[in-house]
């Protein structure tokens, strides 16, 4: 989606909700701990994931080395993850009765999925070769993995283990706006306060500062997995890119090897040996019917043959009770009889099923599966990694910074494949291409490379019309890869002749008609529709990922390419600017186009991005044009209405409504307000003056725009700014040059602006405050409820906030007043102060929301040099 | 600003592409609506939705096969993929 990724409100929350997965393990058939739920009786549901523990009859097969593959599996990171799904680990004491007497059952040929074959594979081209080829090389390399666990997991880890992925997507992306903007927006009271007006001075928050401090506020409750040391937080966009740069492509082989020819049967010669240390985990009881050209098969027949007795295992209806206990280390205490007899129906059913799933051992030969494999990451290839799987390397940007602090390990991001074609691998230093050695993914490569290029070679014949896809066996086949295999659509001749959804992809030519509103000769148009709003937003997104993405490819600055590369950013930058239909006349429509994307939510989201790669120059056009048309703001025309005290005052509809222009109001205080700050933050006193200049003179119904708050955000921004700059700051001890003051005739222009401004808003000023508007507009019992205790303590402290808001832009006037006006400040806001600071010392206040109240207005009244204590 | 006046839509799917971003009304087989934030979608129709309320109208048969008066069942899901292949009906959802 276009709107939410960089707005962040584009939360995972699928699983924010730690208690319901905790009560509820995703996977309940791997953990000892839930082994009983899992197979319990009653449990119908759960029996065909029950399915997945095969690995169960494997006593001694099943080794700790072969964790290493799981995360894989299971989707979690291994490190974190126990063995005690392991029913064979030695030392598990989970399910004691487990590891007794089982029999080894054979063992359906999914379970390489789960458990790496044996080392030796002597067919490494097969897909099995991704996960067992690295394996002995794997072990010694995290011993930790195997041997810290069992320990510390055993059982307490039942729902935390798997909770654990749920943690980190929901924070990498931040929160809903809702939840963020309200502390966020709301400046603490210090920090307005007077004394410390210097906030705004040079530090009006950057967008890192202010996603840091998302970070902070969101992460606080969540809690973590205890195996990283560093917390998870929410990175920048800035941090993101600069991650994802860091990863180093593997360069193109040179010469890729010539395709293998088909592989001998010859083990190697280190077989023996490693497959003693490993013994085969498919011992085969079912006699398969060797597939020609099955790699596996044969192989596997070959395998039985120099190791007969490894192929003689017990067969698997055995009842388990005859086997093992005699050979079992010694046990943990007997658990008892009807705990025996419940596993040992649980060990029937489970026999059972895995003879009837084992019908279906060694239906694809090791070819069968490569061909697939190769098919399916042919899929994955494109000619710009980067863009084509743009979430899954932020993603795996974040992933990796994570790991950074353990690992030091190869950054692999993409897998170039063929200069102009890469697959991107999302998984960083876990991933299954980090463990292949370089050799095995040479090898892939070249196999997807050929996949490729003969795809690209079968599109031209068949573009040119000269298919002959059914005359050679091999061409039947080929047809079936073009065949969207991860759902894409592709246009085939023959197989299906009528083309799928003609889907243009690529750049599309801007068929851009010439309006009929050109023949218009008057200034006034019409406003924009939404469907063109929306539509030219979307394409102002496209030329936001473009530029982006641009922007991260940057050559390095000595380069030749270093020009070009800065003329195209330059164009993209200035298309930008023309869409973003700034230059337009001021009263071209109402509201103005620029006025326009900014009401839909999507275009609010949208600023921040683009105002990062506008000049200086432009984004001071955009404030100004911004500050013209605010009151044609939506978030202002339409803002939303005062609380009630009672919800049930309300019809849905309504309810709805207000929500909507809530969450409106939120998302433009937490996208644009901060950019407009930092804008402001750079301006100087004339251009101040002249910002606030155009505020009296272009809003007419000023008292509506400050009864927003996004018009007081504004009217605080540029009253503090002055200020910041008026004041000049004590000389510095360090710095003996005395600092220049602002321009006479600056700050003789902006004393009369202000003059004209305080003037326009002092009659209007207690009636700013969300409390006395609220106030107000209830009636009937309501008037009652609201601001006494039956209110609910959110919404109450939500109200002290947006009243903290408003105090604030009262100590912005009150700080730049002259003399004589701040007397009239105060008289105008008499009534209110005492009716607070009376709130703040009623015994049934409670004390926080009374402390609230109290640094609300002392953040007024410390900028006349008062306190509420002088107050009787 | 004539440029965006003209902005043509030149599929189907472009108009899907104007709601990316913003609450939709899907309408699925089996008797189900769907509301959500519209985050991604697809040639085959399969979305991303988040802040997702689920209505299943539901008519239940007596015993005797009278069937009583329709009634609807809500569900919320916070981040919901849907299958392309049950959708129906997508449409803003404009108030």
């Amino acid at each position: 989606m276009s709107g939410g990724f960089f707005g962040f409100n584009s939360a995972f929350p699928e699983r924010r909700n730690d208690s319901s997965s905790q009560s509820k393990p995703p996977f309940p058939g791997f953990q000892a701990d839930h082994v009983d739920q899992a197979f319990g009786i009653g449990q119908g549901a759960e029996e065909d994931v029950a399915v997945y523990t095969w690995g169960q009859g494997l006593d001694d097969a099943l080794r700790d080395a072969h964790d290493d593959f799981n995360h894989e599996t299971f989707g979690v990171d291994p490190r974190g993850l126990g063995t005690d799904f392991q029913f064979a680990a030695p030392k598990q004491t989970a399910a004691p009765s487990k590891t007794s007497g089982k029999p080894r059952g054979p063992i359906a040929s999914t379970q390489s999925r789960y458990k790496p074959k044996p080392v030796a594979d002597p067919f490494a081209m097969s897909e099995d070769d991704f996960y067992s080829s690295r394996v002995t090389k794997s072990v010694p390399k995290k011993p930790v993995d195997t041997k810290a666990k069992p320990s510390k997991l055993s059982s307490a880890a039942g729902g935390s283990l798997w909770n654990k992925p749920n943690v980190a997507p929901s924070q990498l992306w931040g929160t809903q706006p809702t939840s963020v903007a309200r502390p966020e927006a709301v400046a603490p009271p210090g920090q307005v306060a007077p004394q410390t007006f210097q906030r705004p001075v040079g530090h009006i928050k950057t967008l890192e500062e202010i996603e840091a401090e998302m970070a902070g506020i969101d992460l606080e409750p969540l809690t973590h997995q205890p195996q990283l040391p560093q917390q998870p937080r929410i990175l920048s966009l800035e941090e993101i890119e600069r991650e994802m740069m860091t990863t180093t492509p593997i360069p193109p082989m040179s010469q890729p090897p010539p395709p293998l020819p088909p592989q001998p049967i010859l083990p190697p010669p280190s077989l023996p040996v490693q497959s003693l240390l490993s013994p085969p985990s498919r011992p085969d009881s079912t006699p398969t019917v060797p597939l020609p050209g099955s790699g596996y098969a044969s192989g596997h027949a070959l395998l039985d043959s120099i190791f007969p007795q490894l192929g003689a295992t017990p067969r698997p209806d055995l009842p388990p009770a005859h086997l093992g206990p005699a050979s079992e280390p010694p046990l943990p205490p007997q658990p008892s009889p009807e705990e025996l007899a419940r596993l040992d129906a649980l060990r029937k059913r489970v026999a059972a099923k895995i003879e009837s799933m084992s019908r279906y051992n060694h239906t694809m030969g090791s070819s069968d599966k490569d061909y697939i494999t190769r098919m399916q990451l042919s899929q994955l290839v494109t000619d710009d990694p980067y863009t084509s799987d743009f979430y899954a390397q932020v993603f795996s940007a974040i992933k990796r910074s994570r790991l950074a602090a353990e690992q030091a390990d190869e950054k692999t991001a993409v897998v170039q494949i063929a200069p102009g074609a890469a697959l991107s691998v999302s998984a960083p230093t876990e991933s299954r291409f980090g463990k292949m050695g370089s050799k095995t993914m040479q090898r892939l490569s070249t196999q997807v490379k050929r996949l490729v290029d003969s795809r690209a070679a079968h599109k031209k014949t068949m573009d040119s019309g000269r298919f002959d896809g059914y005359v050679f066996e091999g061409r039947l086949i080929f047809l079936a890869t073009l065949k969207g295999a991860l759902g894409r659509v592709s246009r085939s001749g023959i197989a299906a002749p009528r083309p799928v959804l003609a889907v243009p992809v690529g750049s599309k030519p801007e068929h851009r008609p010439t309006s009929a509103l050109n023949q218009t000769s008057g200034v006034h148009r019409p406003a924009l529709t939404r469907k063109q709003v929306m539509y030219a937003l979307e394409e102002m997104y496209d030329l936001v990922l473009e530029l982006e993405q641009l922007r991260r490819t940057q050559p390095s600055p000595e380069s030749d390419e270093m020009k070009a590369w800065d003329e195209e950013c330059q164009l993209k930058v200035e298309e930008i600017w023309r869409r973003l239909m700034v230059m337009e006349p001021l009263d071209v429509s109402t509201p103005h186009p620029f006025i326009a994307l900014l009401n839909a939510v999507k275009g609010q989201r949208l600023m921040p991005r683009v105002l990062r790669h506008l000049p200086h120059s432009q984004a001071l056009t955009l404030l100004t044009l911004l500050i013209a048309t605010y009151p044609q703001l939506d978030v202002i025309a339409h803002a939303p209405p005062p609380p009630v005290a009672d919800a049930s005052l309300l019809n849905k509809m309504d309810r709805v409504e207000r929500a909507r222009r809530e969450a409106e109001t939120d998302c433009f205080l937490q996208c644009v307000v901060p950019g407009m700050d930092m804008l402001i933050s750079t301006c100087n006193l004339g251009l101040v003056a002249g910002l606030l200049n155009i505020c009296t003179q272009k809003m007419p119904n000023l008292k509506q725009v400050a009864s927003t708050r996004p018009g007081v955000a504004l009217f605080t921004a540029l009253l503090s700014r002055a200020q910041s700059l008026i004041r000049v700051p004590p000389a510095d001890p360090n710095n003996p040059q005395p600092i220049p003051g602002p321009d006479p005739a600056e700050v003789d222009h902006w004393q009369r602006t202000f003059a004209y401004f305080l003037h326009l808003i002092l009659p209007h000023l207690p009636e700013l405050f969300p409390a006395s508007v609220a106030q107000k507009a209830a009636f009937g019992p309501g008037a009652y409820l609201l601001g006494g205790e039956g209110v609910g303590e959110k919404e109450s402290l939500e109200m002290e906030r947006r009243e903290a808001e408003v105090w604030g832009l009262a100590a912005a006037l009150a700080v730049n007043a002259p003399e004589e006006e701040q007397t009239n400040l105060v008289a105008a806001l008499r009534d209110k102060i005492l009716h607070t600071v009376q709130g703040a010392r009623n015994p049934v206040t409670p004390p926080f929301k009374a402390e609230m109240r109290l640094r609300n207005v002392n953040m007024f009244l410390h900028g006349l040099g008062l306190d509420a204590s002088m107050i009787e | 600003m004539e440029q965006v006046a003209a902005g043509t839509i030149s599929e189907p799917l472009d108009l899907v592409k104007l709601s990316l971003g913003e609450r939709v009304f899907i309408k699925l087989r089996g008797d189900r609506t769907l509301t959500g934030n519209l985050h991604a979608y697809d040639a085959h129709m399969n979305l991303v939705l988040s802040q997702v309320e689920e209505n299943i109208h539901i008519v239940d048969v007596g015993e005797d096969g009278t069937a009583a008066p329709p009634r609807i069942e809500r569900r919320g899901f916070e981040m919901l993929f849907i299958r392309g292949d049950s959708v129906i009906l997508v449409s803003p959802l404009l108030e």
